[in-house]
């Protein structure tokens, strides 16, 4: 839905670490997209390309791993992802609580040729 | 040449996140409260601002920043219900404020004038959750009119605020809005925030929104709090 804007941020990001790192290109980006993001990836590629030419991030490929919303059950001891109905555990059918909505972005690393 | 692995492990909402850190530190230097306040369109962020300027009048001055995808009705609605100042910053489109937008749009305010500053972001429970804006409260609204399964829906604005209003209660017995069910989820996103239940329209139920809104005002006079 904001990907032009994260596209943004991205690059601007990318720039500074690759340039910090004394990159003469970079080759991949390796995001972490939490499912919750309202990120899609052909939006995010489009807008990407869009802006990339004349960085070092020109030509770059993304590489998106995307991780879920995570819960966590007290009863279950265990951490789960909940369905779309409710937030239940389930194995025990207990709600248990927010540990990650899901709806970072995050730049894992780099790939660059120096 | 040689390929070459950097770890990087930054989020993209970085670069807000810390125009958002200077936003917050421009309003504890002027001794304003800043809040957020996050809703679908339609759920009554205006008319809960309007309730709320009338509910302080006397006690607070508020400014507003309305944030739309185009137009200022609300702005014109927040000036004639008493707002000190109020200005429009139209996202032409965008589905959310971001810091960057919402300081330029403190240029044209004087925080001087205010002791509550309260930002009416674009009509959206998705998008607008993401981006800090330097708030010290982020508040959700959501009417029973919605229904009860927004917080199973948009978990994100519930889990991230710091108080919740539930509007047109005045409405609720008829669109079958099963409280239970509401608060169960609300309740695992977020075990803490106040949740208030009242009416925009009758002004019934607003006094626990008010009275939560004072004390946030009395702490920073006392001048401890920050984020
Ligand atoms: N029945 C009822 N209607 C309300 C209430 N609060 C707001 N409204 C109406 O809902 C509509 C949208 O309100 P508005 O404040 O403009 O919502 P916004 O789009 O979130 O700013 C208007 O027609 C309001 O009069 C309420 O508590 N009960
Ligand atoms: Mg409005
Ligand atoms: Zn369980």
């Amino acid at each position: 839905m904001h990907e032009l804007a994260l596209s943004a941020y991205l690059l601007e990001s990318v720039e500074e670490h690759a340039r910090e790192a004394g990159a003469l290109s970079v080759v991949t980006i390796n995001l972490v997209v939490g499912e919750r993001s309202c990120v899609e990836d052909e939006a995010l590629r489009f807008c990407f390309e869009l802006l990339s030419p004349g960085t070092l991030a020109e030509g770059a490929q993304l590489v998106l791993w995307r991780v879920p919303m995570r819960f966590w059950c007290n009863t279950c001891a265990a951490a789960y992802t909940p369905d779309s109905e409710s937030f239940r555990c389930p194995r025990c059918g207990t709600v248990g609580g927010v540990v990650d909505d899901g709806t970072d972005v995050l730049i894992e690393s780099l790939e660059i040729e120096t | 040449m040689t390929v070459q692995r950097v770890k990087v492990v930054r989020s993209l909402f970085h670069a807000n996140d810390r125009a958002a850190e200077a936003i917050r530190a421009r309003c504890d230097a002027a001794g304003v409260v800043a809040v957020n306040l996050l809703a679908g369109p339609g759920a009554g962020k205006t008319s809960l601002i309007t309730r709320t300027i009338a509910a302080l009048a006397g006690t607070a001055r508020v400014g507003v920043v309305e944030g739309d995808i185009a137009g200022s009705v609300d702005t014109e609605r927040v000036l004639a219900a008493g707002a000190v100042d109020a200005v429009q910053v139209n996202t032409g489109g965008g589905c959310h404020l971001e810091a960057g937008m919402l300081a330029r749009a403190l240029e044209e305010l004087d925080l001087g004038a205010f002791d509550l500053l309260m930002v009416e972001n674009v009509g959206n429970l998705i998008c607008p959750t993401h981006w800090d804006l330097g708030e010290h409260a982020r508040v959700c609204l959501v009417s029973a009119a919605e229904g009860d399964d927004k917080p199973v829906k948009y978990p994100d604005v519930f889990a991230r605020s710091d108080a919740i209003v539930l509007n047109k209660i005045d409405l609720i017995d008829l669109v079958d809005f099963d409280r239970a069910r509401f608060y169960e989820a609300v309740r695992a996103l977020n075990p803490d925030a106040p949740v208030f239940e009242g009416s925009c329209r009758t002004g019934a139920g607003l006094g626990g929104w008010v009275d939560w809104l004072r004390a946030r005002l009395a702490s920073r006079v006392a001048g401890g709090e920050v984020g």
